[in-house]
């Protein structure tokens, strides 16, 4: 396969993201997810909300939920390690339901077409055991065809009242 | 005459009118015993998350009033949120911390970082909220009502008030108890059934 097969389209994930009903989206930004932050935040159904840190972008999710919007999260790896306490209360033991869609930040090209926990960077090996062993859900998108994922991902967070992540595994296209 | 954080937990709820309540720390166990209800939504046990949790609900309630009830070492450890209201700027939110240059309160009473010399309020304008306001009394805090109500916000609110004192010097410490790790939660699921937008 090429590199640019495992690009899914930022227009298949906005449209999928929308299915879902999201009206809100909090994150640090990312380097991975570019093209799909661009989509979001020129949305105007959408109220994009730029975090300080990924901490905040839960907490924020969670007053959103319990206000009566339908959030959704943005980060990439190495903020998803800087926020698992918060992760653990508001995704956990608060249950309330939330996507973190996160980047797979620092992937070598060599990673593409097999599975993250065979990287030879922590920082993309551990994202699958640590949510594990959690007991956060984990979707992995690799290419187009796991698109469902989202649908999935969003299904899961509601019908289990918890945080899912929803792994990112390659740059988004602008198309 | 310095205040406590019962005391002005106590006040703030005689002008609270329909406000949503975001607390944690000891301010949180002062709100639910003065004003038990499902406008109370504490961020326990989650050190610094009280002003996100208000942001995102003043963002999504427009239209009620939403008080955070920091604390100082909290907002220290999610200082960046300031910059996030200033920036949202949400009209409803009225962000107080509880300013007693402590940390654990009434266990152990450390020292929390930066000392009494850190000025929240400086820090509050500098981000670009609507005010700033610092009370160390009774009367100062009744003073602030027609600035903070009414007004469009965010406002912030530094309430100077005194250490509790310690009771557990001899004492070995209780067990936390599950109600501690349940209660944002239940409180969440009650706020939403108060606010119509569970389910």
């Amino acid at each position: 396969m090429a590199i640019t097969d495992y690009a899914i389209a930022a227009s298949l994930l906005h449209a999928e993201i929308k299915a879902q009903g999201v009206d809100a989206v909090t994150t640090v930004p990312d380097l991975i997810q570019f093209a799909l932050h661009d989509r979001l935040k020129g949305d105007p159904e959408i109220r994009y909300i730029e975090c300080a840190a990924e901490n905040q972008a839960l907490t924020v999710a969670t007053g959103l939920y319990i206000g009566g919007k339908k959030p959704m999260v943005m980060m990439q790896n190495q903020g998803l390690f800087n926020c698992i306490n918060t992760l653990r209360s508001v995704g956990i033991d608060a249950r309330i339901p939330m996507v973190l869609s996160v980047g797979a930040f620092g992937r070598e090209f060599s990673n593409l077409g097999k599975p993250t926990t065979e990287s030879g960077r922590v920082c993309l090996n551990k994202v699958e055991p640590v949510m594990a062993a959690l007991g956060v859900p984990y979707f992995h998108l690799e290419t187009a065809d796991d698109i469902g994922k989202v649908a999935e991902a969003f299904e899961t967070s509601r019908k289990n009242e918890c945080a899912v992540v929803l792994n990112i595994g390659f740059f988004p296209s602008w198309s | 005459m310095p205040m406590n954080v019962f005391e002005a937990c106590f006040v703030i709820n005689k002008i609270r009118g329909e406000a949503l309540v975001v607390s944690t720390m000891s301010a949180m166990f002062a709100a639910s015993a003065i004003a038990p209800g499902p406008h109370n939504l504490s961020s326990v046990p989650l050190m610094g998350g009280a002003s996100g949790l208000g942001l995102g609900l003043a963002i999504a309630q427009p239209t009620r009033p939403v008080f955070v009830f920091d604390g100082d070492a909290s907002l220290l450890m999610e200082l960046g949120t300031m910059a996030q209201i200033a920036g949202e700027a949400p009209a409803n939110l009225v962000h107080f911390v509880f300013n007693n240059n402590t940390q654990f309160g009434a266990i152990a009473n450390l020292d929390r970082p930066g000392g009494a010399a850190f000025d929240f309020c400086a820090v509050a304008r500098g981000a670009g909220y609507k005010t700033a306001h610092s009370a160390d009394s009774i009367p100062d805090l009744i003073a602030l009502k027609d600035k903070i109500l009414g007004q469009p916000g965010p406002h912030f609110v530094e309430l100077r008030i005194m250490p509790q004192p310690r009771v557990l010097t001899e004492m070995p410490q209780p067990e936390l108890p599950d109600l501690q790790f349940q209660r944002m939660a239940a409180e969440a699921r009650a706020m939403m059934q108060h606010l119509g937008t569970a389910g």
